[in-house]
């Protein structure tokens, strides 16, 4: 079996197609800029690219979200990030359809939305990697190039504000 | 602080069922489970991976890889090639100011140069020169045999595969045929530069080469202007060059037998009726000739 590398198109345009989805909503964690967000990922890949013979499969992954990290640092303003919830999403307890009920559960995404718009951009981006798309603490230390031990930090941190925002109201 | 290892393992998805019993027992514990599960709910933009790779791809193509380049330099060239081939190509078919002309055999014709210099053109021979050019440099291709009457003003040049012929404005006749080449000049004065050395030629001198030797003889009858008005003259002119001139003006073919093509010519040939001319070179020279259809035989007399 020969061994995946991004210099052989086809096993690049599948990392690709894997990827870019994934990377993008990283991106949107961080930016609200969309345009510009998809721009500089684009430009990530063709480094890699242009790079295959330097970058081994195996490490690619980190690769990508490591050169999307230096370039949002460079050129992307950081303005304060703005969420929105996807339209129809469930209310955790889906057969309680009293109107109590529901005011109360869209007063709660409100305080959530807007406390995790206030965390740090480390600590939004470990914990919403997490929620959104279902990574390990591991994995996404793998990506970050840090420890599982500092994603699990800012996870705690992350949740310890988010709480603490929402118990005192 | 033991729970805050359970919430982290929770929402790892590694909790042990004992563990998460313990969890749940924390009065905060709804909240947590909301906030776990509403802020998965939160929206990411979409992204079209299919049409998002068709720009990448197009993006990959206008910035080639440089080493993609250094292994296929065969391709690179193709590449460049073909550029150029499109970009010659383009060139000439857009802005092609290149104008010809050109005469069959047995035919002549006249035409004005842009600033009125007038060409008249020989039978079986070719002219081109640029037209938007030439204000600043009266330049001419010529094949064949043309007689110019140039107009006063900048150099005018006519480039043979021979020589090159420079006035100012004058009235002269270049020839170029196979292995041979004249200029003559019937008014002012024409320069020709011929195997990079220059000679002027005064009115009613004539330069002429043979078989890439300069003929000695250097005058000819300035009143004769022979095939402008439908003749060929020559003196001491080999025979060959002279049947080439017949077939030229008349469109024949002509073989000899048993004729010596070296021999020297003094006179004319009518452009008019083929009998006539043949019988004003072959005469002079005791031969005879027969026509058959488009060909001319000649042979010795008595054969």
């Amino acid at each position: 079996m020969t061994k995946k590398s991004l210099c052989n198109e086809e096993d690049f345009n599948e990392f690709y197609k894997t990827n870019i989805q994934f990377v993008t909503n990283f991106s949107s964690y961080k930016s609200n800029d969309k345009d510009t967000a998809l721009d500089l990922i684009q430009e990530a890949f063709l480094k890699m690219w242009e790079k295959c013979s330097e970058i081994s499969y195996e490490k690619a992954k980190s690769y990508l979200f490591t050169s999307v990290n230096n370039l949002f640092l460079n050129k992307l303003k950081h303005e304060k990030i703005v969420l929105n919830y996807a339209k129809n999403s469930p209310y955790l307890d889906i057969n309680n359809q009293s109107p109590e009920y529901l005011l109360e559960e869209e007063e709660f995404k409100n305080k959530l939305k807007n406390a995790i718009e206030n965390l740090t951009e480390a600590e939004r981006e470990v914990f919403l990697m997490n929620r959104i798309d279902g990574k390990k603490y591991r994995e996404i230390a793998e990506l970050l190039n840090i420890s599982q031990k500092a994603v699990e930090k800012r996870m705690s941190s992350a949740l310890k504000k988010l709480r603490s925002k929402i118990e005192l109201l | 602080m033991k729970d805050e290892q359970y919430i982290l393992k929770w929402l790892n998805g590694e909790i042990s069922d004992e563990e998460l019993s313990l969890l749940k027992q924390d009065k905060n514990f709804k909240n947590l489970e909301k906030i776990a599960h509403y802020s998965s709910h939160i929206e990411t933009p979409k992204v079209d991976i299919e049409k998002a790779f068709k720009e990448f791809e197009l993006k990959k193509a206008t910035t080639k890889k440089s080493k993609v380049v250094t292994l296929n330099y065969k391709n690179f060239y193709k590449y460049a090639a073909a550029v150029i081939v499109l970009l010659v190509s383009s060139y000439f078919l857009l802005f092609n100011n290149s104008v010809n002309f050109s005469t069959q055999y047995a035919e002549t014709k006249t035409f004005n140069l842009p600033d009125e210099s007038e060409v008249i053109l020989n039978a079986n021979s070719n002219v081109s020169f640029n037209k938007k050019d030439w204000k600043n440099s009266r330049d001419i291709q010529l094949k064949g045999e043309a007689f110019f009457k140039v107009k006063k003003g900048k150099s005018f040049t006519v480039n043979t595969s021979v020589g090159k012929v420079t006035v100012l404005g004058t009235q002269f006749n270049v020839k170029e045929r196979k292995n041979y080449f004249e200029v003559k000049t019937y008014e002012g004065l024409v320069s020709v530069n011929y195997n990079n050395s220059l000679i002027k030629l005064a009115k009613g001198k004539i330069f002429k080469v043979i078989n890439g030797k300069i003929d000695t003889l250097n005058t000819f009858n300035i009143n004769n202007k022979s095939w402008l008005q439908d003749e060929s003259n020559f003196k001491s002119t080999p025979l060959q060059f002279v049947l080439d001139d017949l077939q030229n003006q008349y469109g024949y073919v002509i073989k000899t037998k048993d004729v010596n093509l070296e021999q020297l010519y003094t006179g004319g040939f009518t452009h008019k009726d083929i009998n006539v001319a043949l019988q004003a070179v072959t005469i002079p020279l005791q031969l005879s000739y027969k026509i058959e259809e488009k060909r001319i035989t000649i042979y010795k007399n008595g054969q």
